[in-house]
This record gives structure tokens, C-alpha cells and sequence, in this order.
């Protein structure tokens, strides 16, 4: 069991303020650390609006990767509409991504209290998780949770011996990575094939079976006890101004201590690969990072020099925070070999239903694999800086962007690796992807 | 409201989408999986247009018009993006368009030449999918020419409701296929190779029949049913007549398209409707006959004539395939001599959907409501038959058991096995070779045009019914000079 490697446990974290043992995952531990407090005080003391307003002034933002202000997305929905939905998205796709999986093994009682409170403050009956289909772990660790939580009336009727009533259905993913896109989710929730919609009409209008529908992120609902027990304005102090709060950093990659970390935002990127993570594997210069997830941009070392992990500097750098999960590669690595790992799992996860993603992602990856072969040819890196520009922007959901950023970030700063391994048919850095 | 459109203000309605306001207004903006009677896919994203303060471009089709709304088609950035999805879409088609009856009428040859980039950037092999193979008995199926606008899919799921057709797997390889190959054939199945805008849905009847550059459409109306959906029927142009060999492909009708009606059919038509021009293959009544006796056309008008001036109560079986003007020169020429039945020429065939709740009607005469208007119902019994010794049978029947010795005229397109031939055949024109209205179940007229020129020896039943009463209210000694 992984535990928070190299992390400090702190009381007044949101995520990590205890030590993983063996049953630190279950309703007791839960509740001897003071969990479902928060909860037991919004059903005798706040009325949904009070929860939204708290959630609204905690600036929490979206944790999924689009960084969306959580309050403004609870604020679209019709409250009085006869049925509003809840999906809380476990459909953590996203490489180099591992933080939802560790909630879910670690605090499920904490993600099961934050969808009870965003339930309470949304008029929400029936709540789902959409929880990706690979994971084990944390379904079983989740269902178990939803047991203990049911049988202590938690969960379904009289939560809390109050009148406010909330089911929540855990549904399994069949392995799409686009199924994470807040759409195709309701789709595939929904039984059909997991093709994104066109929006407008955006979920909170017209989502689950035509309803109101709210998608949130796993870490995003796992933040609320901690807002709703301590209030928005003390979540709102926490880190960055702009962009505040605590999030659980997943870097992996060339460092020697891979693992997650529970940081305010504005922390400085180096200290968290230098000092945290224990610098670079074998002690090689640093290359670049890849900052919030496999789909962000790539940033060259020089580039992340003065950068803090928010989503304001990260944009003034030209890349994005996303989910959190920063790839660390080393000096020496191969670029080209690199991204093809990227390309090959976009065109593998396109889902195919509009053209730009569909015959782009299939395409850059066709290129790159020729050139990772051996049988590039002079006019692929021009064609490898056209192709995801024709899909940027230009597709029905964001998994389009996602695949056009790292290729036109990778060629765009390291372009003389493309055009040496295209003109000489061999690496620059003699194929290693390895520190 | 208003909005503007490259420097054009238009008038568009609540609710209506950037695209539709555009086209209702002429202003072309290209779109693949748009089609005004199916749901809004936004897939192919050949629409993306620039909005004033919307940094990315949006779908026209998906983008719902706001009062003074500056859209522009024109922008550089629109045209790149028209570019680029053209070369996705392009990427592995095969341009076969030598070989593919698509070839003249293909949105997607059309687009290229409008919008795509000067040359393909790739360099790389063609990806290859399953290529021309049964979909079902009506139906090829290319899946390398497919551009997955899934038009066809939305058919089979929201028009037609068989749902027939789906796309299995994803990305790129994505494909289209028959959903369940157990499951019946669509009877509206045809609409799809009009819906494809490449040649990846073609019909077999029509396969390598002809360029469709050499063909030009004529408005006509389907006989197949009450609903008389619009139709265009496909001849050879003049201009390409054949003069040598192939002759009989200038007077072929090649194939039967829907023609767009929003009062009877909307865009759409049943392959009963599709399967209209096989009606020229049917064996036709090509010469007047007198008895088992080949005649004249003088001939067997002039023993029409005494047929019926001798008769003391003669009838008329009027024909439901009728237009309505014939049935206006019947009525007002031969009609006050005859007691007038009505009767169906055609009923369901075995096998064939008697009545959904789509297009298809159970009474399949194109005009029952035009004889039903002029002559009401009234349909021969064998009491009534009994009274009459004179027959005029107008329309597709041969069925003359209940008439007993009486004589019969019959005027009729087609020829058929019959126990006792009529003592005069006169054959007919069809709907191809003449132009009229029929009038639908719910009474709404429908205009049909000339075709193809009807053989020599045929007549239109118009005329017959004019000469015959002309001559017989010229006097007794004219008649017996002539």
C-alpha cells in the first residue's frame, strides 16, 4: 500500500492529516479523526444555500484539470428543478495522474461526505461515482465505505436522523479515457456509447436523463467537509490568493521520491521536485516538466524556474496546472520517444465521433511512430506543427486539446531533437526514456 | 432578430441555429453531418465559423442565433479550419471517385474542390477498411469512403427507428455497420445513400448504371401508395442521348430519388418508393387488340364506339391510378353515359408493409381520393353487375369472372395473364409518359411530370375518352360514313 511517501502529515490538511495504517480507510477511523462532523452540522445548523455559499467563498476550484470555480458551476444549476443529479467523476484517467485513486483507497468516507454535503446544498437524491473501470482497490475500498456509511445511516433515508435523504449508486467505467469528460460520462452513465455531447446545453441544464446534472471531481467533493467544518474564508486563506487551497500533487517520472503530496498552491515547483521529491534520478540535470498531467503543455527547465503550482502562473508559463500530476523527465531523455508514448495513448483514446480528433490523433501518431522507427522523413516535423493546430480548438470536446498540446509544445521547445531524429533516422539521445 | 453574417444582416428566428438561418438565406456554409431532418451531431466540424468575441471558432450547426450576433464565414482562421478538416477527412479516403457512382453529386468531392488544401500533407500509406460489401440486399457499403458523419445512424435511429445502422469501435478505427445482421430489412432503408455525402452508401439497383452527370432529375410523384410521396425520377440527359449502340438507355428510367416535400414526405420516401422505376420493367400493353387480334388504334376506337352507343346500360370501372385531370375529361365526356364504380388497382403485395405509422399507407392507389371526390366509392357488386351489358374497365385489373356475357372495353398500361381477353384493349400510357396531378389521402394535390415519350401505339386515356365522345355525338350517318 502506498502511503504519503516523503509526505509530512499535518492536523490541519485537508487530504493527508493522519497516518495510513492498515484500517485508517474505515468509518471509525473516520470518525474518531472527526469525520461526518462537518456533515452532522450542515443538516442541523446550515441550509443548502449556506453550503453553496460556503463552497463559493472557499474559491475551490474544479479539480478534474479545468479549474473551474466549483461555486459557479453549483450556482447554474435550478435547484427547484424536480430532479438534480450528482456524478462525481472517479474516472481518473489522466497519465500521470494518481490522486482521485488515493482518496478513494485512503479517505472514501471523506469523498462520501463531501458528495452527502454538495447533495445537501444541490437538492440531490441519487448520487453517482463513475469510477474508472480499471480500478480495484478503490472500488472495493469505496463500496466497503458506502456499507459502513449505509448501515450507519449515513447514506439513503433520514441521513442523520434529519429529513434530507441521499442515495449513492457507485458505477463501474468500461476503460474509455474520454469517459472522464463530464458528457460522455452522463452517457456512458446513462448506458449509451461514450461519445461526448455538444454543448450547449452544458450538464447543469441538461445532463442525466435530461436533468440538472452537476459532475465534480473526486478531489474537488473530497475538499468540501474540510470547507464546510472550517468555513470557505479559512479554505480561501489557504495558499495561492487567486487560485487557493491544498492539492494532492502526483509527480512521477526521473525523481527519486515519486509519490503524492499534499501542498498549498503557490508552492514553488522546484522545492517540490528538488527538496520533496528528492531531486532528479541519479542526480542529472533536470529537462522539463510536464506540469498537470499527461495533456498540459511541457515546460523546459528554464521555464520553471520562478513558477509556483498554481493555476495563474502556470498559465503566465504558457502550460496549465490540470490535474496535478507532473511527469519529471531528466536530462538525456528522448523527446521524440516520449511524446510517441503520449500520442499512442490519445489516438487510442479518441473516441472518434468528430474529425479533427479522430484523424489527428491517429495520424500524429502514425508519423511519430514512423520516425521512432527509424523512417522519419524531412517533412514530418513540419507536419507534426500543422496537424495539432488543424485539432486544437477545433473538436467537440476537450480531449482534441488535450492531445494537439504535447505535441505542439514538445516540438515547438525541443524541435531540434524531431528534426535530428527525422533527418538521421536515430535518436539524439540514443532512444532512452529511461534517467 | 438580426444577426450579421459576413457583413450581411439577416433575419433569423428564436431558436434556429446559425447554419439554418444561413441556408434558409443562401449563404453557403459547409456542413457534412448536418441534415435538417435529423439531431444536431456536431461531429464533422466542416461548419466552424468566427463569432465577434468568442476566441475559438464555434459549429454553425450547434450555435443558436443571439440578436446582433456578427458571425463571419471569411475570417483566414475559417478558412484554415475548412482546410484542415478537409485533409482529416481526406487523410484515408481512397479517392476512388473513378469507380464510385458518387462521383458528380458527392458533398464530399465538392468540398474538397471548395475548401480543401491545395495538396495532402501526408506522405504515408492509406489505412484500409472494409471495403464494398453488402449492408443488405439494397445496400453497398464502402466503409474507406465513410467520413463518419453518422447521418445514416441518426436515420436508423430517429426517422426510421430500426435502428439498422450504428458505428462500432472508436477513433479511427470507428466503422459503420449493420447493428444486427438477423434483424429485417429497413423499409425506409434507401434514404441512406441519399443521406451519405460520399459514396460510402450506394445502391445496388443503380451500381455502375451511370455517371450520374449524364442523368437529369423529373419531378413526379410515387404511385406506390395514398401518401403519393414526391419523387425524382433519373433519365439520360439529352445532350448525352446515346445515338448508336445503347439506345435503350435513352428512354431507361436509372433510378428514383426522394424530392424534398414538407406537405406529403418531408426529405423522405419508403423503397417501395425507391423501387418505382422497376415499374418499366413490368411487360406492357403495347398494341391495341380487338379480341386475341392485333388492330388499329382506329380500329379498336371505332368498336369502342358501337360498344358503347349500342349499349342500353353501360358501366365504367374508373381506375385509381388515374390522375385527376383524366378523371375530369372522363367525367366530363364518356361520365353521363356510364353508371361509375369505383375499385383499387393495386393492394398490398405479400410480404410488403401494409400501413406504419411513417409514410406508408394501406391503400396503395396513388388517387382514390380524386375518383372518391368525383364519383364517390361506390364499388361493383355482383348484384350490380348483373344489370349492365357494356364494361369499360379503366385501370390495372383483368379480373372479368363477374361480368358474364357482357362485352368489355378495357383500357390498361400493363399487360397481363387473363382467363378471356376484352373485345377491345386499348393500351395506356403510365405516370411516366404523362403529366397531371394526383390528389393524396389527406386531399393534397401532387404534380407529376412527362418522363420518357410513350410507344407509338399507346395512348393517353384523356384522349381516348375525348374522341370517343366526340364521335359519338356526331350523327348516326357520319359515324356509319367514316
Amino acid at each position: 500500500m502506498s502511503g504519503q511517501r516523503g509526505q509530512d502529515v499535518h492536523a490541519d490538511n485537508v487530504f493527508m492529516s493522519f497516518a495510513v495504517t492498515s484500517d485508517s480507510h474505515t468509518l471509525d477511523a473516520y470518525r474518531a479523526r472527526g469525520g461526518y462532523e462537518a456533515l452532522g452540522k450542515a443538516l442541523r445548523t446550515l441550509r443548502p444555500e449556506d453550503v453553496e455559499a460556503e463552497v463559493t467563498a472557499s474559491g475551490l476550484r474544479g479539480r478534474g484539470g479545468a479549474n473551474f470555480p466549483v461555486g459557479s458551476k453549483w450556482s447554474f444549476v435550478n435547484k427547484q428543478s424536480p430532479v438534480v443529479y450528482l456524478c462525481c467523476n472517479a474516472d481518473e484517467g489522466e497519465p500521470g495522474t494518481f490522486k482521485d485513486r488515493w482518496i478513494l483507497e485512503h479517505i472514501p468516507h471523506q469523498l462520501v461526505e463531501g458528495i452527502l454535503l454538495a447533495a445537501f446544498a444541490l437538492n440531490v437524491r441519487h448520487a453517482f461515482v463513475y469510477i474508472r473501470g480499471e480500478f480495484d482497490l478503490p472500488l472495493r475500498r469505496l463500496r466497503a465505505a458506502l456499507e459502513e456509511a449505509r448501515a450507519a445511516g449515513l447514506v439513503g433515508d433520514g441521513i442523520l436522523g434529519s429529513g434530507f435523504a441521499c442515495d449513492i449508486v457507485v458505477h463501474r467505467g468500461g476503460g474509455a479515457y474520454v469517459c472522464g469528460e463530464e458528457s460522455s460520462l452522463i452517457n456512458s452513465l446513462e448506458g449509451k456509447k461514450g461519445y461526448p455531447r455538444n454543448k450547449p446545453p452544458f450538464p447543469a441544464v441538461k445532463g442525466f436523463y435530461g436533468a440538472p446534472t452537476v459532475v465534480n471531481n473526486v478531489e474537488t467533493l473530497a475538499n468540501v467537509p474540510w470547507i464546510v467544518a472550517r468555513g470557505g474564508a479559512a479554505y480561501a486563506a489557504l495558499g495561492n490568493k487567486a487560485n487557493p487551497g491544498h492539492r494532492l500533487f502526483g509527480i512521477s517520472g526521473h525523481v527519486n521520491r515519486p509519490g503524492l503530496y499534499e501542498l498549498p498552491t503557490g508552492y514553488p515547483m522546484k522545492k517540490l521536485i528538488f527538496e520533496d521529491a528528492g531531486g532528479i534520478l541519479g542526480g542529472k540535470p533536470l529537462k522539463a516538466v510536464i506540469p498537470g498531467g499527461s495533456s498540459t503543455p511541457v515546460l523546459t527547465a528554464g521555464e520553471i524556474e520562478t513558477l509556483t503550482l498554481d493555476a495563474p502562473s502556470l498559465q503566465q508559463a504558457g502550460s496549465m496546472l490540470g490535474s496535478g500530476g507532473l511527469i519529471v523527465i531528466a536530462e538525456g531523455t528522448c523527446m521524440v520517444r516520449l511524446l510517441q508514448v503520449l500520442t499512442r495513448f490519445y489516438r487510442h483514446e479518441s473516441c472518434g465521433q468528430c474529425t479533427p480528433c479522430r484523424e489527428g490523433t491517429a495520424w500524429m501518431d502514425d508519423i511519430l511512430a514512423r520516425v521512432v522507427d527509424g523512417r522519419g522523413e524531412a517533412a514530418d516535423v513540419a507536419s507534426l506543427r500543422a496537424i495539432p493546430e488543424g485539432i486544437l480548438g477545433n473538436t467537440l470536446c476537450a480531449l482534441g486539446d488535450a492531445a494537439a498540446m504535447p505535441v505542439l509544445s514538445f516540438v515547438k521547445k525541443f524541435g531540434n531533437e524531431f528534426e535530428y531524429f527525422a533527418a538521421n533516422r536515430r535518436s539524439l539521445n540514443g532512444d532512452r526514456l529511461e534517467a | 432578430m438580426e444577426l450579421t453574417i459576413d457583413d450581411r444582416t439577416i433575419e433569423a428566428n428564436r431558436g434556429e441555429s446559425v447554419l439554418q438561418a444561413a441556408l434558409r438565406h443562401g449563404i453557403e456554409i459547409p456542413h457534412f453531418c448536418y441534415h435538417p431532418g435529423l439531431s444536431i451531431a456536431g461531429s464533422c466540424r466542416i461548419c466552424l465559423v468566427k463569432v465577434e468575441g468568442v476566441s475559438k471558432l464555434m459549429p454553425a450547426c450547434n450555435l443558436s442565433v443571439v440578436p446582433n450576433m456578427k458571425v463571419s464565414t471569411v475570417v483566414p482562421e475559417v478558412g484554415r479550419a475548412r482546410e484542415q478538416v478537409m485533409q482529416f477527412l481526406m487523410l484515408n479516403h481512397p479517392v476512388d471517385c473513378g469507380i464510385c457512382d458518387k462521383a458528380g453529386e458527392c458533398r464530399l468531392q465538392d468540398y474538397e474542390f471548395a475548401y480543401g488544401p491545395p495538396r495532402s500533407r501526408s506522405i504515408d500509406a492509406k489505412h484500409h477498411k472494409r471495403k464494398l460489401h453488402d449492408l443488405s440486399p439494397r445496400i453497398q457499403l464502402d466503409n474507406e469512403r465513410c467520413i463518419l458523419c453518422s447521418r445514416c445512424v441518426r436515420f436508423t435511429r430517429e426517422v426510421s427507428k430500426t435502428n439498422m445502422l450504428g458505428i462500432v469501435e472508436r477513433g479511427a478505427h470507428a466503422f459503420v455497420e449493420r447493428v444486427d445482421p438477423e434483424s429485417d430489412d429497413d423499409p425506409y432503408s434507401d434514404n441512406v445513400i441519399g443521406l451519405c455525402p460520399t459514396g460510402a452508401l450506394l445502391s445496388r439497383d443503380f451500381l455502375y448504371q451511370s455517371r450520374v452527370w449524364f442523368l437529369e432529375p423529373v419531378r413526379s410523384v410515387c404511385t406506390g401508395c395514398s401518401r403519393g410521396c414526391s419523387i425524382d425520377l433519373w433519365r439520360r440527359k439529352k445532350e448525352w442521348r446515346m445515338r448508336a449502340l445503347g439506345e435503350e438507355r435513352n428512354s431507361m428510367l436509372y433510378r428514383v430519388t426522394a424530392h424534398e416535400n414538407p406537405e406529403i414526405n418531408g426529405p423522405w420516401l419508403c423503397n417501395k418508393g425507391f423501387d418505382q422505376h422497376k415499374l418499366m420493367s413490368r411487360e406492357r400493353m403495347l398494341t391495341p387488340m380487338l379480341g386475341d387480334a392485333p388492330a388499329s388504334v382506329e380500329q379498336a376506337l371505332a368498336r369502342a364506339r358501337d360498344l358503347i352507343a349500342q349499349a342500353r346500360s353501360p358501366a365504367a370501372l374508373v381506375s385509381a391510378l388515374a390522375s385527376n385531370e383524366e378523371l375530369d375529361v372522363f367525367k366530363a365526356t364518356l361520365g353521363a353515359r356510364f353508371r361509375v364504380y369505383a375499385r383499387e388497382d393495386a393492394v398490398a403485395e405479400p410480404g410488403e408493409v401494409v400501413e406504419d405509422e411513417f409514410l406508408i399507407k394501406a391503400d396503395k392507389n396513388p388517387n382514390s381520393h380524386g375518383v372518391r371526390e368525383r364519383f364517390g366509392w361506390r364499388t361493383l357488386t355482383a348484384a350490380d353487375a348483373q344489370g349492365h351489358d357494356l364494361f369499360l374497365v379503366w385501370g390495372d385489373w383483368g379480373d372479368y369472372a363477374g361480368f358474364g356475357r357482357a362485352p368489355v372495353i378495357h383500357l390498361e398500361s400493363f399487360a397481363r395473364q387473363r382467363d378471356r381477353h376484352a373485345d377491345v384493349h386499348i393500351p395506356l400510357s403510365t405516370t411516366f409518359e404523362r403529366s397531371g396531378t394526383f390528389s393524396n389521402f389527406e386531399g393534397k394535390r401532387n404534380r407529376f411530370d412527362r418522363v420518357l415519350d410513350k410507344p407509338p401505339l399507346v395512348q393517353h386515356a384523356a384522349d381516348v375518352f375525348a374522341q370517343l365522345d366526340a364521335e359519338l355525338a356526331a350523327p348516326q350517318e357520319l359515324r356509319e360514313a367514316s
